[in-house]
């Protein structure tokens, strides 16, 4: 024990430690020169960028060949360094923050770029930055909904969108007589009650996945009118957010409509279900889950379809609600404030927001674009469709480094619940107790918002 | 026992080795200590002295500062001027869930070694003596002391999920499903996987243990006559207790610190029977980004924690020199 938390005191102790060493090593501030063709000659650019589990050799070719790209047009080189987690992302944000040293670009979950914000580690973005970037209008607007607090305070670029929408199984739908997806929750739910038979599940749902349930709690709420977070007020306790849950909880307790395994699934394991005909609806997926459906026993009879966007308990968008498909989500890029290379930096950011890498990006990956140019090319492919609309139809979550803890207590609500689920109920008051708990964190975060 | 007396404390650990007979030679050990204390080299020290200051001092006292300010995601960037706020992390710590962290993370440790003690020993004795295949269930006994936490939590894991194998065998055998990594139930399935994995390391100390009979015991007690029980009860255990002492100490320090196993098992949030006192400062630090709050938990577990633990040191004699003889 001792050894434990002195190990823990002496590993917070040492990244303060570090940070002095290093600091003495580090120069301050200053923007290299560069912008012209050569600038980059024997400079070196460091990214840091999530690992691709689905296409790591695509990911491989994929930074050689961009390397390659950057290299040519201004002599740099780039050099790549991949995490694995977001919890490696936060550490070495953390210890680059803290020494002012490290990656020069980062490549952030747009979740989590309000967090990033409030580090205040990362370049704000000007006009001189947005002219260098190629001009903000080369972006498609909703994706800049998530770059900072307001639009004088920007620091994440647009990189790609992974706007979330759900699949379905277009033969189970038919058989049952469905004739086209639900598009309120209340449906979704009827539907999947009738589509329950035998072995075969309506929905798959994630109940016990690290992301899945608070998407679900936000995306109801939000269409309700509550964003979660309104300014300085955390409103997890409110009725739409209890509605929610009961909601997401009743397709299992009430509604039996899902698989009773579901309490221990994570998204990959609803989706396997799902690829195994075994659900006739997989709400909360992206299009990256498209190779895995295209091998699976289902590839001709799935299909997408835009996330209900009228609350439970309604039947059309209530005043107040926000037409929200999905969270706005992708990756955002952001150039760090100590980078010795920004002007460098932004010519790469530059590169990698043009048509050519965002087209290619989306071909070897499946994340849309969020180049305009490249986004209302794919808008004619009636496959992508849902795709685009649901991205145009993202709605940002608060835009507050409060956000990670309002996640973390959302997602906790339905972890405490899982052994009521699996009892086949979860109690009105032990839901009321498990939200005010939520909300007590996630207003104690929001008062400690800066 | 707080009060043990050096000479009391010294029968007590001699006690074991009276057969040999090891009191003797202390007397003389003490007469010339003066002397060598004077001629002692003690610059010789100075570079572990140097290493331990750089890795150990320096970054605890920083983490003792770190504990009286407000360090967070906000004030990260210039973390040598975050606010200074004095003990407010410490009292926020009681409220924050520490005083529950504290409680599951010393039950499941002293369960986890009380349990695995006797497995440990009793293995030990099994491979002690030598028969055919001993070096092959030698081998098979370390299995899970060699697999790395993250594999053991990982597979484990994957056989407790609401539709794993363990409960596919439970429905089989007619016992019904378990909700085993949820709830209540996930701390005793932390303690079972813990015990699994833990108690070979109990096993190698008893067995360095028992190999440190002298084989003159055994002949002697054998001419004697003794059977099997006295002679495990009067010759064989008294060797063990030293060894047995450290392992118990160790192996709960080790439990205790366990984070891999938890955090793998369970994920973060975890069920909250299962919110070890590591999980809570890593929640704290890495994903609230509290880092003053955290360094403040990280503190007050030490000191709780230490108390009882130099007590029990002080106890089994284990932060003193061993006493003369072997």
């Amino acid at each position: 024990m001792v050894h434990t938390t002195m190990r823990s005191v002496a590993a917070l102790g040492s990244v303060g430690l570090v940070a002095v060493a290093l600091a003495a090593c580090s120069s301050s501030g200053g923007t290299s020169s560069g912008g012209d063709t050569n600038a980059g000659a024997g400079k070196t650019l460091n990214v840091y960028i999530g690992n691709n589990s689905q296409y790591p050799t695509e990911q491989k070719a994929w930074f050689e060949s961009t390397s390659a790209k950057f290299k040519a047009q201004t002599g740099a080189t780039v050099t790549w360094e991949t995490f694995a987690s977001a919890n490696d992302e936060l550490t070495k944000i953390q210890t680059s923050v803290v020494s002012g040293q490290g990656p020069d670009v980062y490549s952030l979950g747009t979740t989590f770029t309000p967090t990033a914000y409030g580090t205040g580690a990362f370049v704000k973005l000007t006009d001189k930055e947005w002219t260098a970037l190629g001009g903000k209008e080369k972006f498609v607007p909703a994706t800049l909904g998530i770059s900072g607090p307001d639009p004088a305070n920007l620091v994440g670029i647009p990189f790609n969108s992974r706007p979330f929408v759900m699949a379905y199984n277009k033969d189970l739908l038919k058989a049952a007589g469905i004739d086209k997806p639900a598009t309120t929750w209340d449906e979704l739910g009827q539907q999947a009650k009738t589509l329950t038979k035998g072995d075969v599940f309506g929905l798959a749902i994630a109940y016990k996945d690290g992301f899945d349930p608070w998407k679900f709690a936000w995306g109801m709420s939000i269409t309700a009118g509550n964003p979660l977070i309104d300014g300085k007020t955390a409103k997890l306790d409110d009725p739409t957010t209890k509605k929610a849950y009961d909601t997401y909880f009743g397709w299992l307790t009430r509604d039996k409509a899902v698989d009773p395994a579901s309490i221990g699934w994570s998204n990959a394991q609803a989706l396997a279900a799902f690829s195994q005909g075994k659900a006739a609806y997989f709400p909360m997926t992206t299009y990256t889950s498209a190779p895995t459906l295209d091998k699976s026993a289902i590839k001709d009879k799935y299909a997408y379809a835009l996330l209900p966007t009228v609350p439970p308990g309604a039947t059309s968008l209530p005043s107040g609600g926000k037409d929200a498909a999905s969270i706005l989500s992708g990756d955002n890029v952001v150039v760090a404030d100590y980078s010795q290379n920004k002007d460098l930096a932004f010519q790469f950011v530059k590169m990698l927001t043009d048509p050519a890498i965002q087209d290619e990006y989306f071909k070897i990956f499946g994340n849309l674009p969020v180049n305009a140019q490249s986004a209302a090319a794919l808008k004619s492919d009636p496959k992508l469709a849902v795709f685009t609309e649901a991205s145009a139809k993202s709605v940002a979550t608060p835009f507050t480094g409060a956000w990670g803890d309002t996640q973390v207590a959302l997602t906790n609500v339905v972890v405490q619940s899982i052994p009521d689920l699996s009892k086949g109920s979860v109690s009105d008051a032990d839901l009321t107790a498990r939200l005010a708990t939520a909300q007590k964190a996630a207003q104690s975060a929001v008062d400690r918002a800066k | 026992m707080s009060s043990a007396t050096a000479p009391e404390a010294g029968q007590g650990v001699a006690a074991p080795a009276a057969a040999p007979g090891p009191a003797g030679p202390r007397p003389a050990s003490k007469k010339v200590k003066p002397l060598s204390k004077r001629q002692r080299p003690l610059w010789m020290l100075i570079p572990g002295g140097v290493l331990m200051t750089f890795i150990i001092v320096i970054p605890f006292l920083i983490g003792v500062w770190i504990s009286l300010t407000d360090l967070d995601q906000y004030t990260l960037r210039r973390w040598l001027s975050a606010p200074f706020v004095g003990l407010a992390n410490y009292v926020e710590s009681l409220s924050a869930g520490l005083p529950a962290a504290i409680w599951i993370s010393l039950s499941f440790a002293i369960i986890s070694t009380i349990v695995t003690v006797p497995i440990g020993v009793a293995a030990a004795i099994v491979t002690q003596n030598k028969y055919k295949g001993r070096a092959l269930i030698r081998a098979i006994f370390l299995i899970p002391y060699v697999l790395p936490s993250f594999v053991v939590a990982t597979v484990w894991r994957t056989m407790l999920q609401p539709d794993g194998i363990v409960n596919i065998l439970l429905n089989k055998a007619g016992i019904g499903d378990q909700l085993w990594l949820s709830g209540s139930t996930a701390y005793w399935t932390l303690i079972l996987v813990e015990i699994w994995a833990a108690w070979p390391f109990i096993y190698l100390l008893a067995l360095s243990g028992l190999q440190s009979v002298d084989s003159e015991v055994h002949e002697a007690s054998a001419l004697d006559g003794a059977s099997w029980w006295p002679k495990l009860r009067y010759i064989v255990l008294p060797y063990l207790k030293g060894p047995l002492a450290l392992a118990f100490l160790l192996a709960t320090l080790n439990h205790i610190n366990n984070f891999t196993l938890p955090f793998v098992l369970f994920g973060a949030p975890a069920p909250e029977s299962v919110n070890v006192m590591p999980m809570i400062v890593y929640v704290t630090s890495f994903q609230s980004l509290r880092f003053g709050l955290s360094a403040a938990m990280a503190i007050v577990s030490l000191i709780i924690i230490a108390i009882p633990l130099f007590i029990y040191l002080r106890a089994v004699r284990l932060d003193v020199h061993e006493e003369g003889g072997k």
